[in-house]
């Protein structure tokens, strides 16, 4: 069941921006993802994290170290036509990955381009469209949607390609409150009934807390890993990172740092309304 | 007194073609000097529209902007003195960084302001320090700055012009939660030392309600609501139906009261709601 499906071994990555002095952004990163499973990338801007995603689908290749996808080394250049084809990537900016006038031509350009059969392309591009909420718009023009509309889109265009990893990053950070509810819950529906492996890199920590492992990482390694209870239970090693943790979490912290005794891991609203309802009670017993 | 008001303002795209949209139906609100607004809404709720009136970007179709008591279309040709005087930072506004250094960049609007030298450095210095650039970055190229670096030089170069009004359309977006916090309470400072009127339109209810007086709720094109933070994000099932939501302590202190708990009046930040709970957890604990 838990067959590794990417794998990060002591990976190394520099940047090298011509005369200036190579910058490290990775350092050693050890990482192994399982196949089918949901895992969320934390750490402030500048942290790796997206340096990370990159090494996934051979964007960019290890100094040192390597990376594997699905047993395939990425250094290997004749594997990476299939390595992008089992990686898909989404970016931060809409805008730049989107390349067609017409939105159901935008979402069919990945197939097209993989050799899907016409009938075949017309289903995945629609299922693609309705899963992130912009099928009534695929004869609309791409480049007057808004910003969350074009995220959606570019969602759907690497959707449409049947990828088994899903790479997301911050996709997101322009999607209003419904829009954001809407592309989470499409990405948590891929990975449960398609199996779909998922990593999402995003600053919203209530969105971290849906998923099955959260790894956050700083100066370019991995500092903390584990489920979401337990990382998030580190309030404050997560705040030395730069990072937050969900207010329902935190409403627990503060109140555990007056001196309330109520537990620390809470994740959820409805948590948090539980342990308060019982120290409310507690305390009508007492009076 | 109000710097800013809105009367019926009306706007359609792509009028008198099949794809004809109604982007703002009858707008009209009207916003004091020296506040902070958040302007909220559904993706295509009309704000960005909205907020490319306020400086003359677009050209409403019907009612009228008054900026400080005049219609800021009164004389067309000199439009561009009204977009000095309210300044908007686009989303990632990083992207339009062009100039060689820092300095330069943040210089454009001043200089075009037509303003003596002595003047634009001031004014770069005093920006560059709200928005939190050291100086040694001024000679840097933008394009060697860090991605939070690059916001605050985008939103310097704004701040230089030193508007009345400032717009903000989600400044904070694809930040880190310091880098969001950090830039949040410079925009704050920088506006209640300057009397900045600030418009700030946000996808986050969480920043919103950590720094806006008032709230603006787009809906479809209309004016939903226009009222004090904790007035807007005490109307919790109206902002989903929009397509919206309130903050997490927002919904944690509903549910309580919902319940039958005491807990008094909506909490919208966690400072709040840790003031509003700790008296009643532990009555001796409170004044914390």
């Amino acid at each position: 069941m838990s067959e590794a499906i990417l794998q990060a071994e002591q990976v190394t990555f520099e940047y090298n921006s011509g005369d200036a002095e190579p910058v490290k952004a990775l350092c050693g990163v050890e990482l192994t993802v399982t196949r089918g499973s949901f895992t969320a990338l934390l750490g402030h801007n500048g942290c790796g994290k997206s340096t990370l995603a990159k090494q996934f689908n051979a964007l960019l290749l290890p100094t040192g170290g390597r990376v594997l996808v699905e047993e395939m080394d990425t250094a290997d250049e004749s594997l990476i036509p299939q390595i992008r084809r089992t990686v898909g990537m989404v970016l931060q900016n809409p805008d730049n990955q989107l390349v067609s006038t017409v939105v159901e031509e935008d979402v069919a350009f990945g197939p097209e381009n993989l050799g899907v059969e016409p009938h075949e392309i017309r289903i995945r591009v629609d299922e693609a469209l309705k899963a992130v909420g912009m099928y009534d718009y695929r004869h609309h023009a791409a480049h007057k949607l808004s910003g969350g509309q074009k995220q959606r889109v570019a969602i759907a265009g690497v959707l449409a390609m049947r990828p088994d990893v899903l790479v997301l990053d911050e996709p997101t950070a322009m999607l209003d409150p419904s829009g954001r509810k809407e592309v989470m819950q499409t990405v948590h529906r891929l990975c449960r009934e398609h199996g779909m492996t998922v990593m999402l890199i995003t600053h919203y920590m209530e969105e971290a807390a849906t998923a099955d492992r959260v790894v956050v990482m700083e100066g370019g390694k991995v500092m903390l890993d584990g489920t979401p209870r337990e990382v998030f239970s580190r309030v404050s090693t997560l705040r030395e990172a730069a990072l937050d943790v969900p207010q329902a979490t935190e409403l627990c912290y503060e109140l555990h740092k007056h001196g309330i005794e109520v537990a620390t891991d809470v994740l959820t609203v409805e948590e948090c309304v539980d342990a308060l309802i019982t120290l409310l009670e507690a305390q009508h017993g007492h009076s | 007194m109000a710097i800013l008001e809105v009367r019926q303002l009306n706007y359609v795209y792509s009028a008198g073609t099949p794809y004809e949209k109604a982007a703002l139906r009858d707008v009209s609100f009207s916003v004091e000097k020296g506040d902070i607004v958040g302007v909220i809404g559904h993706t295509g709720s009309g704000k960005s529209t909205l907020m490319q009136q306020l400086n003359g970007l677009l050209t409403p179709m019907s009612g009228q902007v008054l900026l400080d008591g005049r219609d800021i279309w009164e004389n067309p040709k000199k439009i561009r003195d009204i977009r000095f005087r309210v300044g908007m930072v686009f989303q990632y506004p990083e992207y339009q960084l062009f100039e060689e250094t820092v300095r330069r960049d943040i210089a454009f609007g001043p200089r075009n302001m037509g303003l003596s030298e002595e003047e634009i450095e001031r004014r770069v210095r005093r920006a560059a320090t709200f928005a939190g650039l050291r100086e040694e970055l001024l000679e840097v190229s933008p394009f060697d700055l860090s991605g939070g670096q690059k916001r605050r030089a985008a939103i310097a170069g704004v701040m230089a012009m030193e508007p009345e009004v400032l717009v903000l359309d989600e400044p904070t977006a694809g930040l880190d939660p310091r880098g969001r916090e950090q830039l949040l309470s410079r925009i704050v400072r920088y506006a209640r030392e300057n009397g900045t009127t600030v418009l700030l339109v946000s996808h986050s209810m969480e920043d919103v309600a950590a720094v806006a007086d008032k709230v603006l709720v787009m809906n479809k094109g209309e004016v939903a609501m226009m009222a004090p933070t904790a007035e807007v994000f005490s109307r919790a099932e109206e902002l989903q139906a929009m397509g919206l939501t309130v903050p997490a302590v927002t919904q944690i202190f509903m549910k309580l009261r919902d319940s039958g708990y005491a807990v008094g009046e909506n909490a919208y930040t966690v400072e709040q709601a840790v003031r509003r709970l700790l008296p009643l957890i532990k009555g001796g604990a409170a004044g914390c």
